[in-house]
C-alpha cells in the first residue's frame, strides 16, 4: 500500500512539473522583462543624438518612459477601454439573440455556420485585417461611403469598433451559445405552455438560468477585444502624430484625440525605439488581461470552439 | 506501453535532430535594412547567394528609425542599410560602424515623387496642391521613418508645412504604409520614394516633382563593428557597390548615377534624374494601358517590374 | 389555448432570426471579399506558383513541430489543472493563460526581451544555436502561444471525463501512470485529437509575435500569416489576397476536421 502511495506521489509530481513548467515559463516571460522599464545609459545616449525626440527626451529618460505623466498614455487607455466597451455592448446586443437562435432554432446547415464562426477564432489576424480593408475600400461598401462622404478605414469611431468587433463577436458568440446550450429547452416550453409569450419565456426563464454563462461570454468578448492587434493595425493605423486639428471637438472633449489602440501603441513605441515606454504599456495590458482571466476562472466560465 | 514510450522518445529525438541539422554549417549574415529596400535587396540576395553558395543572407526589415534602438540592445548584425544616411550617421556616432566612407559607400539614391490614387481624384499636380483644403494627405512619422523627415523638409521649403500638416489624415510608421493607403484610396496623395511608387504601378498615378523640391536621398550601406562574419559582410557590401549590384537597384527605380548634384538640403539641382522619372511615368502608363509599348526606350530598366505587374490583375511576381 | 402560445411574442424569434441572417451575411461578405477582389484568373495564377506552396509547407511544418512540443507539455499540464486541487489554483491557471489572453504582439515584445537572458544566451553561447531571427524564433513564438492554449483545451477535454473511471481503475490496483495511459488517454482521445487540430491551426495563425521578435527572411521565417504582412508592405496585393485565401481555407478545414472527428473542444 505504501508503495502505491509513493507511486501516486511520483505520478502527481510528474504531472505537476509540466503544469509548473508552463506556469514558470509564463511568469518568467513576463517578470524577467521588468528590467526593460529601467532606462539604460545606452538608451539615453541614443536619444541624445536623435534630434527628432526634442523636448520629450526629459520625460522619456525617466523610469518606464514616464508613461503616467504622458497624456498620450491616458488618452490611449481611455480610447481603448471605451472602444472595447462599445464593442462588447454591440457584440452582446447582437450576439445574444444570435446565440439564442443558433442554440434553439432548427436552422439548416447549422454546422456550416458554426464552422464559420469557430474558424474565425483560429484565423490569422492579418487575414482579418486584409479582409476588412478590401471589404470596406472596394465594392458596394466603398460606394456607400462615398455617398455618405465618410470613411470607415483609418477612422477612430467606426473603424476601431469594427476592427475589434469581428473576433470579439465570434468568441463571445461561442460562449453565449454554450450558455444557452446548457439550459434545458424544456423549461422554456413549460413556461410557454403555462401561457407566457416567447419573449417572456426567454426573459424570465432561459436568461436567468444562462446568466453566469452570459456574463462569462461578455468578459470573454471584452478580453478578446482588448487583445485585438492586427485588425486595428491594418484597418485603422496610428493616430498619435496627427495634428490636433484633424480631430473633432467632441473627440477632444472626451480625450481621445492623438491616441492609439494600446497594443498597437506597444508596437509603435518599441518601433520608435522608446522601449521602456512600450514595455510599460505592455505591462498595463498584461495586468488588465490577467485580472479579467482571473475573474473568468473564478466564475468558472466555459467558452467553446464547438 | 513500452513501445509507445519508445515511439514518443524517438519522435522527440528525430525532430530535434532534424531541426538542429537543417541549418548547420552555413555562414548566415544578418542584414538590417529599411522596409523600403525589400524588393531590391531580395534580388541582390538571390544573385549573391548564387555567386557565393556558402554564404546565406538573413534580413531584418524594419522602419529606419527603429534600427538604432534595436542594434543598441541586441548588438547583433553584420550589415546595415537604413533608408537614409542620417540614420547611418547616428550609428557611426554611437560607434557601431567604424569605416564608413560617405563618398563611396552609396550604392543608390532614392528620388521623391508624388503618388495619388488611380484617376487622381483631387487633381494633384504639384507640391503646392497638397495645401488645398480638403485634400487628405498621408505623412510619414519622422520618428520612425526617413520619408517623414523629407515630408517636413519638402513642405517647409515650399512654405506650406502648416497647411499640409492640418490636411494630414494618416501618419505612417513606414513608407509602404503610405503606398498601401494610396493604393486603397485611403488618402488623396502623398510623397514617397520612386522605388516605393514603382510597386503600385497599376493602382496609383505617379507625378514627378519639379527640380526645386525633388529630394535626392543617399542610401548608404556599412558593415557593423560587431559583425560575426566580417569578411563575408564586406564581400556582400562590395557586391552591392559593384556595377552589377547597382544595376539591380536601378531595375527597382533607384537612381544609380555616381554623382547627382544636390544643394545643401539634398534637393536636386539639375536634370540628372529626369530620365528615370520619365521611365517611371511611362511604366505606370504601360501597366494601366494594354496597348502601350513596353521596351527599353519607353520604360528603360523598369521593364522587368512592368512585365511583372502587367502579368496579373493584382500585383505579385 | 395552444394557438395563443405560439402567436404571442413572435417578434422575439423573428428578431433573433433576422439578426442571425444579417450577421451571417456580413461575415460571409468579409470572408469572400478576398475572392471577389482577386478574381478567378489571378487565383489560378498565384495558386500555381511554387512560392505559394513553399510557404505553405513552411507554415505546415513549423506549426506541426510546435504543436508537437505543445502537446508534450500541454497534455500533462492540462491533466494536472483538471484533476488536482491545490492552493492558488485560479491564480496559477490565470498566469498560464496569460500568453493567450494578452495581445500576441505584446507576447512578441516580451519574447524579444528574454532571448538575451538566461537559458537563451547560454544555449547560443555553448551550442551556437541562435534563437531569434531564424526558424527557431518562429518555433519559440508558436510554442509560447500554443502551449498555454493547448493546456487550456486539454484541461477542458479531461474535465469532460468523469473521475469515477480513474478511481475504479486505481481501486483495482492499477498504478496512476497506467491508469493515465490505459484509461484516461483512450477516453479523452477524441477531445485530444480535436484540440490538437485547433492548436495546430492556432500555431499556423500566429504572426504578431514574429513581427516584433523574428523579422523577415524570405522563405525561412515568413510563415504564411506573416508573409501576408510583408507582401502587404511591398504592395503585392495578389500575393496578399491569395495567401489569405489559403489561410482561410486552412482554418476552415482544420475546424471542419475537428467537427468530423466529433471532439468538442472548449477554450474556457
Amino acid at each position: 500500500m505504501s508503495g502505491n502511495k509513493a507511486n501516486r506521489k511520483a505520478f502527481k509530481a510528474l504531472f505537476y512539473s509540466f503544469a509548473g513548467f508552463l506556469f514558470l515559463y509564463s511568469l518568467y516571460l513576463f517578470l524577467s522583462n521588468l528590467d526593460q522599464l529601467f532606462v539604460t545609459e545606452a538608451a539615453v545616449k541614443t536619444r541624445e543624438i536623435t534630434d527628432v525626440w526634442g523636448d520629450d527626451r526629459e520625460i522619456m529618460n525617466q523610469f518606464a518612459g514616464g508613461f503616467w505623466k504622458d497624456p498620450y498614455f491616458w488618452k490611449s487607455l481611455n480610447l481603448t477601454v471605451v472602444t472595447t466597451l462599445i464593442t462588447t455592448l454591440i457584440a452582446s446586443i447582437v450576439g445574444i439573440p444570435t446565440a439564442y437562435a443558433l442554440s434553439r432554432f432548427r436552422i439548416k446547415a447549422k454546422s456550416i455556420v458554426e464552422i464559420l464562426f469557430s474558424s474565425l477564432i483560429v484565423m490569422p489576424g492579418s487575414v482579418i485585417g486584409i479582409c476588412l480593408i478590401i471589404m470596406f475600400n472596394y465594392g458596394p461598401l466603398w460606394d456607400l461611403q462615398n455617398a455618405l462622404g465618410f470613411r470607415f478605414a483609418h477612422s477612430l469611431f467606426p473603424g476601431m469598433v469594427i476592427a475589434s468587433l469581428v473576433l470579439s463577436f465570434a468568441l463571445g458568440l461561442s460562449a453565449w451559445k454554450a450558455a444557452f446550450d446548457s439550459v434545458n429547452p424544456r423549461f422554456e416550453q413549460v413556461a410557454r405552455s403555462l401561457g407566457s409569450s416567447r419573449w417572456r419565456a426567454f426573459r424570465t426563464v432561459t436568461f436567468p438560468l444562462a446568466k453566469s454563462g452570459i456574463i462569462a461570454g461578455i468578459i470573454l468578448a471584452w478580453t478578446r477585444a482588448m487583445a485585438e492587434f492586427s485588425a486595428v493595425l491594418f484597418f485603422c493605423g496610428t493616430f498619435m502624430e496627427l495634428p490636433s486639428s484633424r480631430f473633432s471637438e467632441f473627440t477632444k472633449f472626451i480625450q481621445m484625440d492623438q491616441a492609439d489602440w494600446v497594443s498597437v501603441a506597444v508596437w509603435a513605441q518599441v518601433e520608435f525605439g522608446n522601449i521602456e515606454y512600450g514595455f510599460a504599456l505592455a505591462f498595463v495590458l498584461v495586468l488588465i488581461g490577467g485580472i479579467s482571466v482571473y475573474i473568468m476562472h473564478r466564475i468558472g466560465a466555459k467558452g467553446y470552439i464547438w | 506501453m513500452k513501445s509507445k514510450k519508445i515511439f514518443i522518445f524517438s519522435l522527440i529525438f528525430s525532430s530535434l535532430f532534424l531541426i538542429t541539422h537543417a541549418f548547420a554549417g552555413e555562414k548566415r549574415l544578418l542584414f538590417h535594412a529599411g522596409l523600403g529596400q525589400r524588393g531590391a535587396l531580395n534580388e541582390v540576395k538571390d544573385v549573391f547567394e548564387k555567386k557565393y553558395p556558402d554564404i546565406k543572407v538573413n534580413f531584418s526589415y524594419k522602419g529606419s528609425g527603429y534600427f538604432i534602438a534595436d542594434i543598441t540592445r541586441s548588438k547583433q548584425g553584420d550589415l546595415f542599410m537604413p533608408g537614409e544616411e542620417f540614420y547611418l550617421l547616428q550609428a557611426v556616432e554611437r560607434g557601431f560602424l567604424t569605416d564608413y566612407n560617405s563618398e563611396t559607400d552609396i550604392p543608390a539614391y532614392f528620388v521623391t515623387v508624388i503618388i495619388t490614387p488611380k484617376g487622381n481624384p483631387k487633381n494633384i499636380r504639384t507640391i503646392k496642391d497638397f495645401a488645398k483644403p480638403g485634400v487628405r494627405v498621408g505623412l510619414g512619422n519622422p520618428r520612425s521613418c526617413a520619408i517623414g523627415i523629407w515630408h517636413q523638409k519638402t513642405f517647409e521649403k515650399a512654405g506650406i508645412w502648416d497647411k499640409v500638416r492640418s490636411n494630414a489624415t494618416m501618419s505612417a510608421k513606414c513608407i509602404p504604409e503610405l503606398g498601401n493607403a494610396t493604393q486603397h484610396r485611403a488618402i488623396d496623395g502623398t510623397i514617397v520614394w520612386a522605388t516605393t511608387a514603382v510597386l503600385y504601378l497599376r493602382d496609383v498615378e505617379i507625378i514627378p516633382i519639379e527640380h526645386k523640391y525633388r529630394g535626392i536621398i543617399r542610401l548608404p550601406v556599412g558593415v557593423l563593428r560587431f559583425a560575426r562574419y566580417r569578411e563575408e559582410a564586406q564581400q556582400l557590401m562590395d557586391f552591392i557597390l559593384s556595377g552589377e549590384g547597382r544595376n539591380i537597384f536601378h531595375r527597382h527605380a533607384y537612381a544609380v548615377n555616381k554623382v547627382i548634384p544636390v544643394d545643401k538640403q539634398g534637393f536636386c539641382l539639375d536634370d540628372t534624374t529626369d530620365k528615370d522619372m520619365r521611365f517611371l511615368v511611362n511604366a505606370a502608363k504601360a501597366v494601366k494601358n494594354k496597348s502601350y509599348p513596353v521596351n527599353e526606350k519607353t520604360v528603360g530598366p523598369l521593364i522587368g517590374e512592368v512585365l511583372r505587374q502587367k502579368n496579373t490583375k493584382r500585383a505579385g511576381d | 389555448m395552444k394557438l395563443a402560445v405560439t402567436t404571442r411574442g413572435r417578434w422575439w424569434p423573428a428578431l433573433c432570426g433576422t439578426i442571425t441572417v444579417s450577421i451571417l451575411a456580413s461575415y460571409l461578405l468579409l470572408i469572400a471579399s478576398n475572392w471577389i477582389y482577386l478574381g478567378w484568373s489571378d487565383t489560378v495564377y498565384f495558386f500555381s506558383k511554387t512560392r505559394m506552396w513553399e510557404r505553405f509547407w513552411l507554415t505546415v511544418w513549423t506549426s506541426t513541430v510546435s504543436t508537437f512540443f505543445s502537446l508534450l507539455i500541454g497534455i500533462p499540464a492540462g491533466y494536472a489543472l483538471s484533476r488536482f486541487r491545490f492552493p492558488l489554483r485560479h491564480f496559477v491557471a490565470s498566469v498560464i493563460d496569460l500568453p493567450i489572453v494578452v495581445s500576441p504582439a505584446v507576447v512578441g515584445a516580451f519574447l524579444f526581451g528574454i532571448t538575451t537572458r538566461f537559458p537563451f544566451d547560454w544555449i547560443s553561447e555553448h551550442y551556437g544555436l541562435y534563437i531569434g531571427r531564424n526558424v527557431y524564433g518562429v518555433l519559440l513564438v508558436q510554442f509560447t502561444v500554443t502551449a498555454a492554449f493547448c493546456a487550456r483545451l486539454m484541461k477542458a477535454s479531461f474535465d469532460m471525463i468523469p473521475v469515477r473511471f480513474e478511481s475504479v481503475s486505481r481501486s483495482l490496483g492499477a498504478s496512476p501512470l497506467r491508469t493515465f495511459f490505459k484509461v484516461v488517454l483512450p477516453m479523452a482521445k477524441n477531445g485530444i485529437i480535436a484540440s490538437m487540430i485547433v492548436v495546430w491551426a492556432r500555431a499556423a495563425a500566429e504572426w504578431e509575435g514574429l513581427m516584433l521578435f523574428v523579422g523577415a527572411t524570405e522563405g525561412k521565417t515568413d510563415i504564411m500569416p506573416f508573409a501576408i504582412y510583408l507582401d502587404w508592405n511591398s504592395g503585392m496585393m495578389g500575393w496578399v489576397t491569395s495567401m489569405s485565401i489559403v489561410c482561410i481555407l486552412m482554418a476552415v478545414s482544420a475546424i471542419s476536421a475537428m467537427r468530423i472527428i466529433g471532439g468538442k473542444s472548449n477554450v474556457w
